[in-house]
């Protein structure tokens, strides 16, 4: 038989298109060996070497650029959108990394696979994101959950950990298990998984209306709605996220979310744009049930990891407002706002981890009791992250949410924006709280002492505040940024 | 039209849910681990019936080969694993059954729909070739992707078992004395 | 100084905001470091006010035109969107300005005797003057809703954090009425934004007087209906912070709760940006549909007027009477703004004003007495006149001003209302004027019950009013009386805007 011709212009420019994603596996890989190589003390080597890798990786997508690099004969592509989300997740990884020096110290993480497992799950993120086969977003989204579920179950010790682990892979499991079929059924219907070509097929009526399609297209997003934890797709998130040391949960909150929107954009906006009139009333319907869903559940939860939690679930919902608005207006909308939504979502973790003496016990909220006056840069910082995930300016919060409800209001979807903002307006309740038990309350006992922040953690604290206060004031160039994101998708 | 393949895809259906029913309602985990063994060779039986000679051969040896022993291992290494009695408590019956019927009933619905592409001619050609061909050219990145998830999961499933340092106490899960 | 001349308004706001930046830097334990930076921080703003002032020309009116605002600055600021930086100053918010400038530094002056975390008061103070002053000054509605929100979540802490024995509460009780106003806001200003076009560049705009000038416009926001709802969502809005029955309930939480100085703010210049709200956005935005709602907001100014009058005659605690009396004035304004004559839209402005000063004198001297006394009910006291004389010289101007004695500028905004409104509705204006009644009613009782009668042996040694509390009585008190007998300087910075904003509404058909 003929042997296999490579083009090798063309791998070239395949390997190209996967340099950042090809760093972080290799980083994972160096992580995973050094630490074979190094003594129980220099163990925060692990650490460094993970952001110098994460930093390498950042570099080559700024180097890459938001030009279109498409690869592997059209099974990824490296644009606009690619590259802002490559941002975005390997952000939000560095941010872990920072925070990660203090935590593995107190709860003993300073292990090589802890390191190197979420370096891989960053990579299937990326792969994802930049994902324009069904096949490589449903690999990607693999790569990103098997490290996450055994991050989440890290803990082997405490039973909360293992519930988490345990709840988040079975239901897992069965969403890549309907995302799979979902593809399956879309592939026995159009015979192709690449999302560019199913764009072009659905002109076609037939297609459109056929029950196998509209089956695949349901199973798809039931799969994506169980990642991003949409309602009702979202038992597990509140287990998940109490379950899973803290660094996890605020990786999770924000890299996981970032990536699975991703793809979900990518899906919606591109392939599925003719499904306009069915699929967005179902959008709609998410879209409203999660953000209520979530956010009255957050009203009555007294666990701050489980709060957060739940106001990531209704956070979903206000992303998925973007995406019902589904244009261009909407879809920057939820670019920048899941940009934000890292930082913020990230910094408030960061700051509770350091409150909370231990797992468990230590993230009730009564140990929040008078840490405002106490520790006036951790209470101000704090109170900074929950008055921009509430919304309010000038923060940048405020901002995407202001841009999530007026694509919203200019879509027609008058009656999303109104639920939204006054769900937005009940958030604020559960934040305020919070903060009343920092500044208001004054503790039974004494006030808890946080653990001091190493230089790494501050500096992830810092940037993070530093974002979210710069983007609020003057999120000019970011925006413009995500505006040609979501032009370079609808190219 | 009616002829021998039909009786044997027919066969080899009724093999793969009946033995699969065995598994989610046997109580004894050994029987369901047999029942499960028919359930495989019954999907590799319609992997041969399509022409897919290579997914067959790679469902029998991984699945029946691999996974179906790892897991009788399993139950085996687990001792009193049998002796417990595992009762998991089941609520909303009604609700799931309802659910679940609807789910049955769509995909059922669509699974009779003509809407599938059809090949038209059948070829009975080997495809061990072409599939090493493809997972080299066209589907070079998945292939590399899916070493990538084999290495992750590899590292999870060594840092879940392994065990612990003993200067750490488990105290959930102490063993009985 | 051409600086200066040409920034003066971002100046005035955002000079607060620099001296809680430069406190926050302030290692712990200087207090009073801190409180002397917090002055000047917010005296800075008044040689300005005064600079405006002077420089102000008095014959253009602004409203609707944007070429008359005056200390315009104009920039843009999320260009993909359309958000400028666009403030200026017209006879609408110029003597709010004046206002917030004077009543903001009393008001630092007034907490010097906070001893708690006195730092983050500080900060959060002039951070709650710079939202203020911003309110106050923005012509971009974004920027508006902006300054509005930030005004917020000081106001929040400073009455959860300082306040009384029930300080969660009000403060949690404030501020979800208000977020609840400000997202009606934020709707109707998303609803405005996608059906108003910027002239010059096609896009869609924030800009509040392209808002004034296309509401004329045929098909602008098709219907009337959609019109009445946005009216009203904004109405409602305004119309917590101002507040009107029946959204009124905050208030009092608000006010019992919250430190003297807070109180002072909250009712001198946050009442009153309700009523400015009304007229700088609602009426020139919506002429139809004020003119077709001015009968309604006639009688809930009614209902205010009356039913203040009336809670505030049944209090016992000394700080929610005025609270409540705070009530019934600020239905005088809307009563003044629903007649849409000049008379009574300058009344109802003046009646800001004025009361905005009033309020301020009333609710620093409960705070005086209750500094000495830690309690407020009003028979708990007797005979204090022969006792702290000075005091009662002060509340007496105070309470004589509140009530709207001749001579007191409280008396002429009043007057000028019942003048501009009794010719349009009368029956209205004639069960308000019993409000007038109980006012006087209530504030004399509480002073014969306070200040006559057998001296309570308790406070016989109560300590007088000091030289602190007297600086920050002594100004608003002249002002008060000045503007009594002559009131035109401050009529007349307004008269040409408010005359032109009536003829705005007056003239749509």
């Amino acid at each position: 038989m003929a042997p296999i011709s490579i083009d090798a212009a063309a791998l070239l420019t395949s390997v190209q298109s996967i340099v950042p994603e090809i760093i972080v596996v290799a980083t994972a890989i160096f992580v995973l060996l050094l630490d074979l190589a190094i003594s129980e003390e220099k163990k925060h080597l692990l650490c460094g070497m993970g952001l110098l890798g994460i930093g390498v990786a950042l570099f080559s997508v700024y180097a890459l650029g938001q030009g279109r690099i498409e690869g592997f004969s059209g099974m990824i592509v490296h644009d606009g959108m690619g590259a802002f989300f490559d941002v975005v997740i390997l952000s939000a990884c560095a941010l872990t990394f920072l925070m990660a020096t203090g935590y593995s110290e107190w709860e003993g993480t300073h292990k090589g696979e802890f390191y190197s497992l979420i370096l891989l799950s960053t990579s299937g993120m990326m792969f994802m994101a930049k994902g324009t086969d069904l096949m490589t977003v449903f690999l990607g989204l693999e790569t990103l959950s098997i490290p996450i579920y055994v991050l989440v179950g890290f803990h082997r010790n405490r039973m909360s950990s293992l519930e988490g682990a345990l709840k988040y892979f079975l239901l897992g499991a069965f969403a890549s298990g309907f995302l799979l079929y979902g593809i399956a059924l879309i592939y026995a219907v159009t015979g192709t998984t690449k999302i560019p070509v199913l764009a072009t097929m659905l002109y076609d009526p037939r297609i459109l209306a056929s029950p196998l399609f509209l089956a695949g297209t349901g199973l798809l997003l039931v799969g994506f709605a169980f990642k991003v934890s949409l309602v009702p797709f979202h038992m597990w998130t509140p287990d998940a996220y109490e379950g899973a040391p803290t660094v996890v949960t605020a990786f999770m909150s924000a890299a996981v979310k970032a990536a699975a929107f991703a793809a979900l954009i990518r899906v919606l906006l591109v392939a599925l744009p003719g499904m306009q009139p069915v699929l967005w009333k179902v959008l709609w319907g998410l879209a409203v049930l999660t953000m209520t869903v979530g956010n009255l559940s957050a009203l009555v939860q007294n666990n701050v990891k489980r709060l957060l939690a739940y106001s990531s679930i209704a956070h979903a919902g206000y992303i998925l407002v973007g995406l019902v608005s589904g244009d261009v207006l909407g879809g920057q909308a939820s670019l920048f706002y899941l940009l934000v939504y890292a930082f913020m979502n990230m910094g408030a973790f960061g700051v509770v981890m350091l409150i909370a003496q231990k797992e468990d016990e230590g993230y009730d909220i009564a140990n929040l009791a008078g840490i405002g006056f106490k520790y006036p840069a951790l209470g101000a910082l704090l109170t900074l992250f929950l008055i921009s995930l509430g919304g309010i300016p000038p923060t940048a919060g405020f901002v995407g949410k202001f841009y999530l409800f007026s694509a919203a209001v200019k879509n027609g979807y008058i009656w999303l924006a109104v639920i939204g903002v006054l769900n937005s307006a009940a958030s604020i309740y559960y934040y305020l709280r919070m903060v009343v038990y920092m500044y208001m309350v004054t503790p039974d006992v004494e006030v808890a002492v946080p653990r001091p922040p190493r230089i790494l953690f501050s500096m992830a604290l810092c940037a993070s505040a530093v974002v979210v206060v710069v983007l609020g004031i003057i999120p000019r160039s970011v925006l413009e940024i995500a505006e040609r994101s979501v032009l370079s998708l609808l190219m | 039209m009616t002829g021998p393949a039909d009786v044997i895809f027919y066969v080899l259906a009724a093999l793969t849910v009946g033995s699969a029913i065995f598994v989610a309602t046997l109580p004894n985990i050994i029987y369901a681990a047999v029942a499960l063994l028919f359930t495989f060779c019954g999907v590799a039986g319609l992997y041969v019936l399509v022409s897919a000679d290579f997914l067959a051969a790679t469902q029998v040896l991984v699945y029946v080969g691999g996974i179906l022993v790892l897991i009788m291992f399993a139950v085996f290494l687990s001792n009193r694993i049998s002796s417990v009695k595992l009762s998991n408590p089941v609520h909303f019956r009604l609700p799931a059954a309802a659910i679940c019927l609807t789910l049955f009933g769509v995909l059922a619905y669509t699974a009779i729909s003509p809407a599938f592409v059809l090949k038209q001619e059948i070829t009975y050609q080997p495809t061990t070739a072409r599939i090493g061909e493809l997972l080299m050219t066209r589907y070079l990145l998945p292939f590399e992707v899916a070493s990538v998830l084999l290495l992750a999961a590899l590292i999870g499933a060594a840092l879940l078992s392994r065990p612990d340092r003993p200067d750490i106490p488990r105290p959930d899960m102490e063993e009985p004395k | 100084m051409d600086f200066i001349n040409s920034h003066i308004l971002s100046l005035m706001t955002f000079l607060p905001l620099a001296g809680a930046a430069v406190i926050l830097t302030v290692p712990g334990g200087r207090d009073n470091l801190v409180k002397t930076i917090a002055a000047v921080a917010a005296f800075l703003p008044i040689p300005l006010a005064v600079q405006l002032w002077f420089t102000y020309d008095r014959t253009v009116a602004g409203v609707n035109v944007a070429s008359q605002f005056q200390f315009v600055e104009h920039y843009s600021w999320i260009p993909s969107i359309n958000v400028e930086y666009f403030l200026g100053a017209d006879g609408i918010s110029m003597p709010m300005i004046m206002l917030t400038t004077i009543i903001s530094f009393l008001a630092v002056i007034g907490s010097w005797n906070i001893d708690k975390q006195i730092k983050g008061y500080m900060a959060l103070l002039l951070l709650l003057e710079t939202g203020m002053m911003g309110v106050f000054c923005a012509l971009d509605f974004f920027l508006f809703y902006v300054f509005w929100e930030v005004m917020l979540l000081p106001m929040y802490f400073l009455i959860g954090i300082w306040g009384g024995p029930r300080r969660e509460y009000a403060a949690i009780k404030f501020f979800l009425y208000t977020l609840l106003g400000s997202i009606l806001m934020l709707i109707v200003m998303l609803a405005l934004y996608f059906n108003t076009t910027d002239p010059e560049t096609g896009g869609h705009t924030f800009n509040m007087l392209h808002y004034m000038q296309q509401s004329t416009h045929n098909g602008w926001l098709q219907g009337f209906d959609v019109r009445i709802l946005l009216f009203l969502g904004l109405f409602i809005g305004f119309a917590i912070k101002v507040p009107l029955f029946p959204f009124h309930t905050w208030l009092p939480d608000a006010h019992v709760e919250a430190p003297t100085a807070i109180s002072v703010i909250l009712a001198g210049i946050l009442l009153k940006m309700g009523t400015y709200g009304l007229m700088r956005i609602s009426f020139p935005m919506f002429p139809d549909v004020t003119k077709w709602f001015v009968i309604p907001m006639a009688i809930l100014g009614a209902i205010n007027i009356v039913y203040g009058a009336l809670c505030a005659m049944a209090q016992s605690d000394l700080k929610k009477m005025v609270a409540y009396s705070s009530v019934s004035h600020m239905g005088f304004c809307l009563l003044g703004m629903a007649a849409l004559t000049p008379a009574g839209m300058v009344g109802a402005a003046f009646q800001m004003f004025s009361h905005g000063m009033i309020t301020a004198m009333l609710f620093f001297l409960v705070g005086v007495v209750y500094d000495r006394a830690h309690h407020r009910d009003i028979d708990g006291f007797g005979g204090l006149a022969a006792v702290v004389p000075v005091y009662t010289f002060f509340i007496t101007v105070a309470f004589f001003a509140s009530l709207g004695l001749p001579g007191f500028s409280g008396f002429i905004a009043e007057a000028m209302i019942f003048i501009g409104s009794f010719g349009v509705f009368r029956t209205i204006v004639m069960i308000s004027a019993s409000g007038i009644i109980i006012v006087a009613a209530f504030h004399l009782w509480a002073l014969q019950r306070v200040f006559l009668g057998p001296l309570n042996p308790k406070y016989a040694q109560l300590e007088e009013i000091n030289a602190r509390e007297i600086f920050c009585l002594a100004p608003l008190a002249v002002m008060t009386l000045i503007l009594g007998v002559y009131p035109m300087p401050v009529l007349n910075l307004m008269n040409a805007s408010l005359i032109r904003l009536v003829d705005v509404v007056k003239m749509v058909i």
